[in-house]
């Protein structure tokens, strides 16, 4: 579902097909796609196949699933108190992300896009939290946010005011994780915004120059347009990697405070995994596929077609 | 990692080879490094003793260890012997066949010095699957140096009403009366169940599971849980409790900012090493109390909740698992950890000499017990017991309803009959 490559145009098939009878690539076929191939159907397709089948039977994961319940797992799940909470989350994940995070790093890639060595510093430390392993910055930010021996509330003794413990409050808690998302993937964003602005040939932004334009007016009608490739790209990872999010939230507050900071993952894996109901978590993620798969086919019908025009 | 994990289980089909003879490899949840010491010791022991036989100490944090255990069982990398805490999890793992039935291999007279009541929490329809090795029981342990610097008198934390009013009286006082580790949930679930365990009792709690009554919605059950949110609206907790691990809230009471700790005997030890100082709370400064009585609840007052903890035996075990284990879970070696402090071992004669008395005194209130209640997060199963967990850090938060809190207890209930 992360492939991304667009399709071929409808008349471009028969060509191709025709293409592939080719012996001369035939052969190279045949020697690089199947472990490609094999890799994916038994690590991706067949436990997707096999999770959904889960999702029919009541089972806790321990011997052969014989309990068939038809739709009562997905049944389940909606009605679930704390599903909505998930969704939700989730779903405020994606707007932080796309309307916080994706300007923040247009921003900063725009200012950091010219090649000095100075330039150079800042963007390895702000891609640095992106290489940095989820469980590891979760676990640094839990630190941060420590009600008690955090750096948070020493900040807040330095400047008299009185920090709550954010990752224990119901309110802050989600805001205290998206700035960590923020954190920790934007650097990763404005990677593909560098590559995209440096792939601009300076001819272009020199003439505009030259002819008087303004630095804003640069940005909005050369500089966006020009990379609009790489912005539809990182749109779909941010929404696909906000609807996945897990290693985060899981160190820092563990879905809690009473399962206020939940999102669809973390809740399949809270309700589904940890209470032995694999037929419940099934579900979850059988729903979940779905939902990534619906975003993926209308996402690439209504943007990746505009870029292939 | 979902990925991952489900790509695991696809292994589950695969047939296990009978393991080399030679090894055993045997996973176990102790953190405190004098403790694994021990443990490493007596494994040394053994293997000198008995040569040929290797054992391979695994070890997995207590939250990692619950959360991989079911895939973990069922793939090739399964330990011979793990931990377990027996209750529902035990009748799970049980029926599904991923546990060895060894009654024919144990030695009577090892069975009868571990005891009947031992060895029946790890029996399930006549088979035996593990080895009992240490019981254990939640108490309040509390800080005397706090107490007197607010004016408690411990005697008067006798009852219910005299506990609130303590905590009222460390509240004025400014010590934060209570610590609690409510991320990980089953340390709040404490609250609820000592509240059940003295409301219910034992007939009415057995009659629960079974549905009688209006099963977990009927009345004892709803006051617990209106008890609970009694004392939450005193905000008796620590500040951020709901984001504190037991880790944290145990090293909190080890540092002495809390006067007390509703926590299992093992936190005498893991106090310590969770202190900022390593070294905890001093034991003449340290204390006992049992759980306040509460007038007119159906549970007999030497009631005890807590758990039988020991070690299982994977169907992949070889014979030699069972042979080190009735050694390792003997009074020669058990008694080296209750002497430690570590654990009160079960074994008959084992915890005799031990000469820590916080240890001795909760040995000793076990023996007494009328009933002996299993750590209902175990006993109740995961499906039920999550929902246990959940409810109570949700009471301790003051986030949901008694009525409410019985319901979900009693529909996730209701679910497995």
């Amino acid at each position: 579902m992360t492939t991304i490559a667009s399709s071929p145009a409808a008349t471009a098939a028969p060509r191709r097909a025709r293409r592939y009878m080719d012996r001369k690539s035939l052969v190279p076929l045949l020697l690089f796609i199947p472990p490609a191939l094999i890799l994916f159907v038994t690590l991706v397709v067949l436990p997707m196949i096999d999770a959904a089948s889960f999702s029919f039977f009541d089972w806790t994961g321990y011997g052969p699933m014989t309990d068939f319940v038809g739709f009562e797992n997905y049944d389940d799940v909606l009605s679930h108190r704390h599903f909505g909470t998930a969704v939700r989350n989730s779903l405020l994940v994606i707007a932080v992300s796309l309307l916080v995070q994706l300007p923040l790093a247009m921003w900063v890639s725009l200012a950091l896009v010219e090649k000095r060595w100075s330039v150079n510093v800042l963007r390895t430390l702000f891609f640095l939290p992106y290489m940095l392993a989820e469980i590891a910055a979760g676990l640094i930010w839990k630190f941060v946010y420590d009600g008690n021996y955090g750096v948070l509330p020493t900040i807040g003794d330095a400047i008299g005011v009185d920090m709550p413990f954010v990752l224990g409050d119901r309110v802050w808690v989600m805001p205290a994780i998206m700035l960590v998302i923020v954190w920790k993937y934007f650097g990763f964003h404005m990677m593909i915004y560098i590559a995209g602005l440096q792939s601009i040939p300076s001819e272009v932004i020199e003439a505009a120059r030259l002819d008087g334009v303004k630095k804003w007016q640069i940005v909005r009608h050369i500089k966006l347009p020009m990379i609009w490739g790489s912005i539809v790209i990182s749109v779909f990872f941010s929404i696909i990697g906000a609807l996945q999010l897990f290693d985060l939230v899981i160190p820092l507050s563990n879905g809690g405070p009473n399962n206020s900071s939940h999102t669809i993952v973390t809740f399949l894996y809270q309700f589904g995994i940890l209470r032995m109901k694999l037929g419940f978590g099934g579900a979850v993620s059988v729903m979940l596929f779905i939902a990534c798969v619906v975003i993926t086919v209308i996402y690439r019908r209504l943007l990746f077609a505009r870029e292939a025009d | 990692m979902k990925k991952l994990a489900l790509a695991a289980m696809l292994s589950v089909a695969a047939i296990f080879p009978a393991a080399a003879q030679e090894t055993i490899d045997w996973m176990h949840i102790a953190s405190i490094p004098e403790e694994v010491a021990l443990m490493e010791a007596a494994v040394a022991e053994y293997e000198a003793a008995n040569p040929g036989i290797d054992i391979n100490m695994q070890f997995l944090e207590n939250e990692a260890f619950k959360a991989k255990l079911t895939t973990l069982l069922q793939s090739d990398a399964a330990p011979d012997i793990f931990y377990s805490w027996g209750g529902g999890v035990l009748t799970e793992q049980a029926a599904a066949g991923v546990l060895r039935p060894v009654e024919d291999l144990v030695d009577p007279a090892v069975a009868e010095a571990l005891g009947s009541g031992g060895m029946s929490a790890f029996t399930r329809d006549g088979h035996v699957y593990g080895l009992p090795q240490q019981v254990s029981e939640v108490v309040l342990w509390y800080n005397k140096e706090l107490f007197e610097e607010a004016g408690v008198d411990p005697a008067s934390l006798e009852t219910w009403d005299g506990f609130l009013a303590a905590v009222q009286t460390f509240k004025d006082a400014g010590i934060t009366p209570l610590a609690v580790g409510a991320k990980d949930k089953w340390p709040a679930h404490f609250w609820w169940s000592k509240l059940v365990v003295r409301l219910a009792g034992q007939d009415a709690f057995e009659a629960a599971r079974k549905g009688e009554n209006g099963g977990f919605t009927a009345e004892p059950f709803v006051r617990a849980g209106e008890m609970f949110l009694e004392l939450a609206a005193l905000e008796p907790f620590q500040e951020g409790f709901l984001a504190a691990s037991y880790g944290d809230a145990s090293g909190y009471f080890g540092d002495g900012k809390a006067a007390m700790h509703l926590m299992g005997d093992w936190d005498y030890g893991a106090m310590k090493d969770n202190s900022a100082s390593k070294e905890g709370i001093p034991d003449d400064q340290l204390g006992i109390l049992p759980f306040p009585t509460i007038e007119g609840g159906a549970g007999d007052p030497s009631d005890t909740l807590g758990g039988i903890n020991g070690w299982l035996f994977h169907r992949s075990a070889p014979d030699a698992a069972v042979d080190f284990m009735e050694w390792y879970t003997s009074a020669e070696v058990a008694s080296r950890f209750g002497n430690a402090g570590f654990f009160i071992p079960i074994a008959e004669g084992a915890a005799d000499e031990m000469t820590n008395p916080f240890k001795t005194q909760i040995a000793q209130s076990i023996n007494n017990a009328h009933w002996h209640a299993i750590f209902f997060d175990q006993e109740l199963g995961p499906q039920v017991g999550g929902v246990v967990n959940d409810i109570s850090a949700e009471l301790a938060g003051n986030a949901l309803s008694a009525e409410e809190a019985a319901e979900l207890v009693e529909e996730a209930a209701a679910d497995i009959r």
